[in-house]
């Protein structure tokens, strides 16, 4: 019986090896035409390698969780004559004789060559053109998204970083900035009025800096207030309004901690307490000290504690250990009457959890059918899109809101 | 009067055996023929019993050289083309260039290159050898580009006491003309700006010295300073000068008329990479002959060595970066 093999087939334009995940049948398996055999996934998708025609599985060569080039060998069938004969498929034999023809096309007569061409050559594995070239990136991009030794050491020299060389029009290849691009950008800049940035300015923006260099996405969510502020004023102390939300965002996570995870490389990092870090803006720039173990404190119990770490942030006394360790911020902005906004998580850490000013709102209510006049502010999630996805962040916000319904139970 | 490149190689030649009486000249046909390029003409009769001709045997003649050098003689020799002198580079390499490190004596002797293509010269005559020996440690390899530097470093190469080769270029004997040799020269080791300028720096040496000045004045009515390099020794190659016009200009070209792989050129971006990659706008760039045997035909030749069309395009390049 015909041999007809199982090959990698072109699974798309750019694919030019796929991973086997599942080997769907065995040596002696019978399958039919259009079967799908074996499940393999490139970066893009999950497909199947489908069998050509009838026929009976005589070896399978593929390994799961190994990844073959377009083409490969995956495995044999037998099959018969007639099948082969009905559906044409191209079996081992005539494959071996296709190349052998190929081969005695090539001429060999030039036997006076001091090297004479071998044309029984073997070739191991079958050649793959892939059918895109090149490094995938992006051609044509404008500015400074190549930045040559000389001015990498320009800019190091003036302290510069790639932001800060964004607005400069390149007049190289592909729109590249060059050093004279540069240069004439810093004269030009110097008709202008400056000053030295402060060094808590210099700290803002490199932090800021390193965090946009990761696909942020920010989900909001209004919530009804009047519950914590009634419940806020039967306290003494009163605990701020930023810590209800402290409170209340660590509760949430303890439920999904994965959620805070940290992407390296293609590893997740997991959270290991849940300190939780609050932004306090001081002057020229904003800190942000870690509350720590906000989970397993009551609100009563994380009064002092807040209080102090915020009043120490804004006399610019914090230690370098009161800021360490975070796996997530609040802040409150409402503070400053904003009342929507896209807070930036800082560097290492995946999420921020933002709120805006409450105002007095009319709100529907189910119960009196009618509306009534409620507090209401917009809470914000930013979250890296490499390690959560709009439903989680979803998940995640509405939680919190949920939570700040019930301010008697944090 | 002018003075050619061959006239200053002669006229140094002569001032060596006049001043120093150790100096002799070995080559072939080089005595009463007065040499293949008339280097040596009416030395013989001038300077009886010190102008010899030897027989076709490259090997030999070296031989002969650092057996005299060692007896404490300066010869200089002359090879009728730079391709023979693969014939003695057992002589050059593991004796000449060895010595000094194996005994403490050295060998002060002048291999005299006549190098690089001229049209229809083919594989045999043309070749442009200092890569090879400038790989070899031991040896000084030197490349002059003007009237001056060919007779001042001849000069030098005879003083020095280590091995000298002497890469002349062939293409400048009768085409390269000067009103008068300068009184003074820069020493062996020393690069020289041959041309100033602020874009793109062009590091080369020998007869592609003047077909980078082409180009650049070529490109001068684009609005490009090109500033060019004559390295005038590649070993020592004066990698302070390469690197100091690199600063200026951000961007390097080097150019050579020998193979491209491996060699001068690729020792210079190698160098300029290691020590002044901060310097660098644009990615170094080298330009070469082909990698194939220099063709014979002028036309196939023109085409196979850099040219100044060939330059401009490489520094259009290089500028577009």
């Amino acid at each position: 019986m015909p041999t007809v093999p199982i090959l990698m087939p072109q699974l798309g334009e750019s694919i030019a090896e796929a991973t086997v995940i599942r080997l769907g049948v065995s040596p002696g398996d019978a399958v039919r035409t259009d079967q799908e055999i074996i499940e393999v996934e490139t970066n893009k998708a999950v497909m199947g390698v489908t069998t050509l025609c009838d026929g009976i599985v005589s070896e399978i060569k593929a390994i799961e969780g190994v990844s073959y080039s377009v083409g490969s060998l995956l495995g044999l069938l037998e099959v018969t004559e007639e099948e082969v004969a009905r559906t044409g498929v191209d079996t081992l034999e005539s494959l071996e004789q296709q190349k052998a023809a190929s081969n005695r096309s090539t001429p060999q007569a030039e036997e006076n060559l001091h090297f004479a061409v071998d044309g029984d050559s073997y070739e191991e594995n079958p050649s793959i053109i892939p059918s895109v070239k090149g490094l995938p990136v992006p051609t044509g991009v404008m500015g400074a998204h190549y930045i040559s030794p000389r001015m990498r050491a320009r800019m190091d020299d003036m302290g510069l970083r790639e932001a800060d060389i964004s607005a400069i029009v390149g007049t190289g290849i592909g729109g590249r900035v060059t050093v004279e691009d540069l240069e004439r950008f810093l004269d030009y800049l110097e008709a202008w009025p400056s000053t030295a940035a402060s060094p808590m300015r210099m700290a803002v923006a490199d932090a800021m800096r390193r965090s946009w260099t990761r696909p942020l996405a920010t989900v909001g969510l209004p919530i009804l207030l009047d519950r914590v502020l009634d419940h806020r004023r039967q306290q003494d102390p009163k605990p701020g309004l930023t810590l209800y939300l402290l409170r209340a965002f660590a509760l949430a996570l303890t439920e999904q901690p994965m959620t805070a995870g940290y992407l390296i490389g293609e590893k997740v990092v997991h959270p290991r307490a849940f300190d939780i870090g609050v932004a306090v803006q001081v002057e020229d720039g904003v800190v942000v000290p870690t509350v720590r173990k906000v989970d397993q404190k009551s609100l009563k119990e994380l009064i002092s504690e807040y209080d102090d770490l915020v009043d120490r942030a804004r006399r610019r006394r914090l230690t370098e250990e009161d800021s360490k360790g975070g796996i997530a911020t609040v802040t409150n902005f409402g503070t400053f009457g904003l009342t929507t906004g896209t807070p930036i998580p800082l560097p290492n850490e995946t999420l921020i959890l933002g709120i805006g000013a409450g105002k007095k709102t009319p709100v529907w209510s189910e119960q009196v059918e009618t509306f009534i006049p409620a507090t209401q502010a917009e809470l914000l999630l930013t979250f890296d899109h490499r390690v959560v996805d709009g439903g989680g962040a979803g998940v995640l916000l509405k939680r919190v809101a949920e939570l700040m319904q019930h301010p008697e139970n944090l | 009067m002018s003075v050619t490149y061959i006239d200053a190689i002669r006229e140094a030649q002569e001032t060596l055996l006049r001043d120093d009486p150790r100096v002799f000249l070995y080559g072939q046909d080089i005595a009463s023929f007065g040499g293949a390029f008339k280097a040596t003409k009416g030395l013989a009769d001038a300077f009886p019993g010190r102008v010899f001709d030897s027989p076709i045997s490259e090997d030999a003649m070296i031989g002969l050289a650092v057996g005299a050098a060692i007896e404490g003689m300066r010869p200089i020799i002359e090879m009728q083309f730079a391709d023979f002198s693969s014939i003695a580079f057992n002589q050059i390499v593991n004796q000449a260039a060895t010595h000094y490190y194996r005994t403490g004596m050295p060998i002060p002797i002048t291999v005299r290159l006549p190098s690089g293509g001229t049209p229809g010269s083919g594989p045999f005559h043309s070749q442009s050898m200092e890569g090879i020996y400038a790989q070899y440690p031991g040896l000084v390899v030197v490349t002059p580009a003007t009237v001056s530097d060919a007779y001042h470093m001849l000069i030098e190469s005879v003083k020095l006491d280590d091995p000298v080769i002497f890469c002349e270029h062939k293409f400048l004997y009768r085409w390269l003309k000067s009103k008068s040799i300068n009184e003074e020269a820069l020493p062996i080791g020393k690069a020289r700006i041959a041309r100033p300028g602020k874009h793109a720096s062009v590091i080369t040496y020998s007869a592609m010295v003047h077909e980078a000045v082409r180009a650049a004045d070529r490109l001068q009515a684009d609005g490009w300073e090109i500033e060019v390099v004559d390295l005038r020794s590649v070993k020592p190659i004066d990698l302070d000068t390469v690197l100091a016009s690199v600063a200026r200009t951000g961007r390097m070209l080097a150019v050579g008329e020998a193979f491209p792989w491996g060699g001068v050129c690729a020792e210079i971006v190698a160098k300029v990479c290691e020590e002044g990659f901060h310097l660098l706008d644009a990615p170094p760039q080298r330009l070469n002959a082909r990698d194939t045997p220099v063709p014979y035909h002028p036309k196939l030749w023109a085409a196979h060595r850099p040219t100044p069309e060939s330059i401009c395009d490489a520094l259009r390049k290089l500028l577009s970066f």
